[in-house]
């Protein structure tokens, strides 16, 4: 008995046996008009080099031409959402960093600026705290954009990038080790301030960074600029104009590309961003190449803002004085990351118990925040980080939604590849800098 | 304009709709509800008075709001005027439907996508909403209250929780539950045995 279109079968005592010809080649060929449709599918990723962390491209392609993408994400969901609504919203801040592994500062940032709002106390966080929040998320952005050239560097071909990118990525990593214990996922903003305060020695690793990057920039800017690789594989590549970013929500570089000096930085300040000199670069290209041009001139405002930022650090406490809200804690960076000082558990431990008791049930309940929906966006390395906080009232958040920059950025990834050539998917896909952590959530 | 007056600018060009600030001193947004009905409409003004032109798409999410139902939650902006407003609406919990945004602002696919599968609302006229984040095999809407953080449940947490736990105890202390996880004769594969 055979099924036809598989192989003749026959029953034995043994049982089945099947005879595999092969024959059939000749006909699978004849039935191919490779004359008229070149229509195939190609399945990209989820891992795939090229795809930024596990991201499935599906591209139907016409020869090179890529006729219809499609993009399957989801592969790095871990309900963070969900999660929060049970553990208290201090605790939250150790679920949203793991959010955008490349840029943890800001969702640290926007979950604490929210849940101030919530508690009304946004007037009390102090001033040396908002100066050390400001100072962290600027790094931040510098290194988020490095890794952002490092990765394309490397996707477009010039693999020495990759290299130079990670290792003053390194340099900025080893700064927040110094400050927060972690090099990521510092749950180092918290709702009320910083976790802890910036030492001596960071404030000269941070000057030293500064003074070598300039330097670096310009040997990026050698390497790629005038390169005719780069510029064929980036210019009038994934066109985008305003019209079709301001659609689809499009927002970071790939906005500012097209042309519209949109960033929240200035259009609603935050964290005293008003005060600091410094512009927001643009393109009018609105492809690749602008992009990288925009990316490259923010890592140098950023500079710029990091060195107001020392200027202005003035000695001052970095939590709220509300004791209801601020951890009765010392902590202290010690070899094993952050946590409080033997010294600091002693004192508690020898105070009032009622002291003890108020620190156990602030840790262990956390605060209670006043019923309430705040709206908080922020400008993070991708664009804009907006977080939209439900409370009941109780010590738990009662819903918690992120509005992610890379998930709505990937949207307009066919509306960028869709008539272009597969290679050109590569190059698009990149310059959205997606970070599927931030995406899938 | 103030959030008081974009708010007050759009309710008086929707019947039905109230105005309102959301939380935040300084940085509130003018809150507006509209009948599930007048969704799709109160978007479409939003974008099109001339007035108010929030032409960029923001987000859009729901709320849980358990016997009340959902609140559907849409922000929108203006990128000359510089202001925003937070669209609302009170859907039911059975049957919870709202018209699509897409023909609106087409970057909210992905939002009413990724709302569907999480709260297991439906958009009207979106043309395709398959599972996003989710794998097409899952089963319930995780963002809903009734979905119990299974892995909270499934996995205990590896050290003793109780005094004296780590020494085979009788255990008459009622052990203790850490939020979320529902208590087991309620839910689970014990539910109902004891």
């Amino acid at each position: 008995m055979t099924t036809p279109g598989y192989a003749t079968e026959r029953e034995t005592t043994e049982g089945k046996v099947f005879t595999v010809t092969g024959g059939d080649w000749d006909e699978v060929v004849s039935g191919v008009d490779y004359g008229h449709d070149e229509r195939i599918v190609v399945n990209m990723g989820p891992q795939h080099p090229s795809t930024h962390g596990v991201l499935r491209l599906v591209l139907e392609l016409e020869g090179e031409t890529v006729t219809e993408a499609r993009l399957v994400v989801g592969y790095l969901h871990t309900g963070i959402e969900k999660n929060l609504e049970f553990r208290n919203w201090v605790q939250g801040s150790t679920f949203v960093t793991r959010m955008d592994y490349l840029a943890p500062i800001f969702n640290e940032t926007a979950y604490s600026l929210a849940v101030e709002k919530l508690l009304g106390i946004e007037d009390q966080v102090t001033e040396r705290a908002t100066t050390i929040r400001v100072l962290m998320m600027e790094l931040n952005r510098i290194s988020s954009h490095l890794v952002w050239l490092a990765t394309t560097g490397m996707e477009l071909g010039a693999i020495s990038m990759m290299l130079y990118g990670f290792r003053e990525r390194e340099y900025v990593l080893e700064i927040f080790e110094m400050i927060t214990g972690l090099r990521m996922n510092h749950a180092y903003v918290r709702p009320g301030g910083v976790a802890q305060d910036v030492p001596d020695e960071a404030i000269v690793k941070i000057r030293e960074f500064l003074a070598m990057m300039p330097k670096k920039l310009k040997e990026y800017e050698d390497l790629l600029s005038g390169q005719p690789i780069w510029q064929e594989r980036t210019k009038d590549v994934a066109v985008l104009d305003v019209t079709g970013c301001v659609a689809l929500g499009i927002t970071g570089p790939v906005l500012r590309s097209a042309g519209l000096a949109w960033d929240l930085r200035k259009t609603m300040p935050y964290c005293g961003y008003e005060t600091y000199d410094f512009e927001v670069p643009t393109a009018q290209t609105g492809d690749v190449w602008g992009r990288y041009e925009v990316r490259m001139a923010e890592i140098r405002e950023s500079m710029k803002i990091v060195e107001q930022c020392l200027e202005r650090l003035r000695p001052g406490p970095i939590m709220v004085a509300d004791r209801k809200i601020a951890w009765p804690a010392q902590l202290a960076i010690g070899v094993d990351g952050m946590g409080n000082s033997l010294e600091h558990v002693a004192k508690i431990m020898g105070q009032s118990m009622e002291s003890l008791i108020h620190h156990f049930k602030l840790v262990t309940e956390g605060f209670r925040v006043p019923p309430g929906q705040v709206y908080v966006g922020i400008e993070a390395p991708r664009g804009e980080l907006g977080v939209h906080a439900v409370s009941d009232g109780g010590t738990r958040p009662y819903r918690v939604h992120y509005r992610e920059p890379s998930f709505i950025n990937l949207q307009s990834l066919p509306a960028m590849a869709e008539g272009g050539l597969i290679a050109d998917v590569i190059a698009g896909g990149a310059s959205l800098d997606p970070v599927m952590g931030g995406c899938d959530r | 304009m103030t959030p008081e007056e974009v708010g007050a600018r759009l309710v008086a060009a929707l019947p039905d709709a109230a105005a309102g600030v959301s939380g935040g001193g300084a940085y509130a947004r003018a809150t507006v509800d509209v009948p599930p009905a007048a969704w799709a409409t109160a978007a479409a003004t939003a974008r099109d008075d001339t007035d108010l032109r929030c032409d960029f798409f923001d987000w859009l999410s729901a709320v849980d709001e358990l016997a009340e139902g959902f609140t559907m939650v849409a922000h929108v902006w203006s990128t000359a005027l510089r202001h925003g407003v937070l669209l609302r609406t009170r859907v039911p919990r059975e049957g919870a439907q709202v018209p699509t945004l897409v023909p609106v602002y087409p970057g909210a696919a992905w939002h009413e996508r990724e709302t569907h599968e999480m709260f297991g609302i439906g958009f009207a006229g979106h043309a395709d909403l398959k599972p996003l984040l989710l794998p097409p095999e899952f089963e319930g809407h995780p963002l809903r209250k009734e979905f119990v953080l299974a892995a909270r449940v499934a996995k205990a947490w590896p050290g003793a929780k109780e005094p004296g736990e780590s020494h085979e105890s009788t255990g008459r202390r009622q052990p203790m539950r850490p939020p979320g996880v529902p208590d087991p004769n309620q839910w689970g594969p014990n539910a109902g045995l004891a």
